[in-house]
């Protein structure tokens, strides 16, 4: 596959304070890519490197093979960047707005009408281009925020939250848009909201203290369970011993005093181990098919650096 | 790319209240010198007048209109980097395949456009004279250009103070000060031949002053172009550093 986006050895210091640490990545034609870390984990700051922005302390950036130190103006041809505030003129029409955007970028001018109209459509902004930016609604400034990164067709186009404040409605349209996107290009955006990285992204990074935790692919199937694994809570939690010891149990682990995550044997129905947990009045309390989501993987991950 | 900065700029200025407010009150201070010359120069018999009616309205008008200049400028400039730097608008800017140096030139013309027409008004108002009694109009196209040139480094100026601060209020203020210090740099009680024409070349009125008079001077001109040059590379430097970090 094309590779759109290569990083390597990225660092980023602020004064005494590191907000990167030597970051590698790379993003190919087709993939969502998704930034994901606590506050201050150094996602913005990246992203800014990323969009010409900022520039690193170390390290190299190469969008479409291209060194974005050495050649900007070549580099930057090839993104689009939504930052975490929308970049918008309050006093100019959407249509005045976008249109500068697309000279900005170095669309030609008689093709400038047409990407105008293109973009528009593709978000949902066909009916407000001649109001001014300054009175539309958060998430009408957020899609045109959106309409600019992309007026040029970039192939690659890098968001910073950019569902952030948008309504469940257009928190679903951002996600289309994002998979549409990712059919001609690829695509990198932060967030802190799992749900929304786990809907939208192919591969994800966890990101904490300026570097990559955790690299995982993920399937476009949220919360896909692994079969034969449950977690069960308990009020009389008996010692591990004893459920290791029930019929039909391959493994368990305690989770917490009362929580553990069983895995039964092949072909065991979790009905089964539902009724020897009642049977040897063990107060069940829960009994769920644990899932492998990111959620978990993020907070197990989280908690085992700083158990670290 | 430098002239699609340049006019949003320019749109940008006159959308505002501000650079119409500044506008009319130029223009009704102005008048109101104009209207002072004109009375003085009027009650005068003729072995009275010293000078013509063409360098009263210069040395007068003129030199008044650069000084207003002075106190426009840097409101007009206040918001051209540190109104981006706040609302992150220049992230924009720093993602779009434009270099430092094609935004600082698109920003500097933009507000030289505003200059220009602010630097218009004294002529305008000399215009309205044109039926009535002959003017030398190749020192008031020279005086206009004078006050030009120095809208311009005031336009500099106020620009590298933009881009210091993300507060436009401060920038403005900052810009204040230099022009001040630029202003008043001849002023000091220096002694001393050398110093003082130093301070003397490096003061903006000085060299606004022959402009006024009619001459057209290789050596102001080169002034004003050094000192645009200088304050846009150091807002240049600026931006550099802040990208650095």
């Amino acid at each position: 596959m094309e590779e759109l986006l290569s990083v390597r050895g990225l660092e980023r210091r602020y004064g005494e304070r590191t907000a990167l640490r030597g970051l590698d990545l790379r993003l190919s034609r087709g993939e969502v890519l998704g930034l994901l870390g606590p506050n201050g984990a150094g996602k913005t700051t990246c992203l800014q490197i990323l969009s010409g922005n900022l520039s690193p302390t170390a390290g190299e950036v190469r969008v479409c093979g291209l060194d974005l130190r050495r050649r900007p103006r070549q580099a930057k041809r090839h993104l689009g960047y939504l930052p975490e505030h929308p970049p918008l003129y309050p006093e100019m029409r959407v249509d005045e707005y976008l249109a500068y955007c697309a000279r900005l970028r170095r669309i030609a001018g008689p093709r400038i009408g047409q990407a105008l109209e293109q973009v528009k459509t593709r978000c949902g902004l066909a009916e407000v281009g001649a109001r001014l930016v300054g009175r539309l609604s958060k998430g009408y400034r957020q899609r045109v925020g959106i309409a600019q990164a992309i007026i040029h067709k970039p192939d690659l186009v890098i968001l910073d939250e950019p569902t952030e404040g948008l309504d469940p409605v257009q928190i679903r349209e951002v996600r289309d848009l994002v998979r549409t996107l990712a059919a001609s290009g690829g695509v990198i955006f932060s967030s802190h909201i799992l749900p929304e990285v786990q809907a939208m992204c192919t591969r994800v990074l966890i990101l904490r203290d300026g570097r990559v935790l955790h690299e995982a692919h993920l399937v476009q199937q949220p919360n896909v369970h692994s079969p034969g694994r449950y977690r069960v809570r308990l009020s009389h939690a008996p010692p591990l011993t004893r459920l290791t010891e029930t019929p039909g149990v391959a493994s368990a682990e305690a989770l917490t005093d009362n929580a553990f995550r069983v895995t039964l044997r092949p072909g065991e129905p979790a009905d089964a181990l539902a009724r020897r947990l009642v049977e040897q009045g063990l107060g069940l309390i829960e009994l769920t098919p644990d899932r492998d989501d990111l959620e978990q993987v993020f907070f197990d991950i989280l908690s085992g650096e700083q158990a670290a | 790319m430098i002239s699609t900065i340049a006019r949003r700029e320019l749109r940008a200025i006159f959308v505002s209240p501000l650079a119409w407010g500044l506008l009319a009150a130029n223009a009704v201070i102005l008048a109101w010198i104009f209207l002072r010359v004109l009375e003085r120069f009027s009650g005068l018999e003729a072995a009275q007048r010293t000078a013509g009616l063409t360098i009263e309205l210069s040395l007068t008008l003129f030199s008044f209109a650069a000084v207003l200049a002075m106190l426009s400028v840097p409101l007009l400039t206040m918001r051209m980097l540190s109104g981006e730097l706040r609302d992150d608008t220049f992230n924009l800017l720093g993602a779009a395949p434009v270099s430092l140096t094609e935004i600082l030139l698109g920003k500097f013309l933009g507000v030289a456009g505003a200059i220009a027409v602010m630097g218009l008004l004294p002529l305008v108002l000399a215009l309205s004279l044109s039926q009535a009694v002959h003017l030398d109009w190749g020192l008031l196209a020279a005086a206009t250009v004078g006050v030009w040139l120095c809208g311009l480094v005031f336009g500099a100026v106020g620009l590298f103070a933009s881009s210091l601060s993300a507060q436009p209020a401060l920038t403005a203020v900052t810009a204040y000060g230099m022009l001040v210090l630029l202003s008043v740099v001849n002023r000091g009680e220096i002694t001393g031949s050398q110093a003082v024409s130093l301070f003397d070349w490096l003061s903006w009125n000085e060299h606004l002053l022959w402009f006024l008079f009619g001459v057209v001077r290789a050596s102001d001109l080169l002034y004003f172009l050094l000192f645009i040059g200088f304050f846009l590379a150091l807002a240049h430097r600026r931006l550099t550093n802040r990208r650095l970090g």
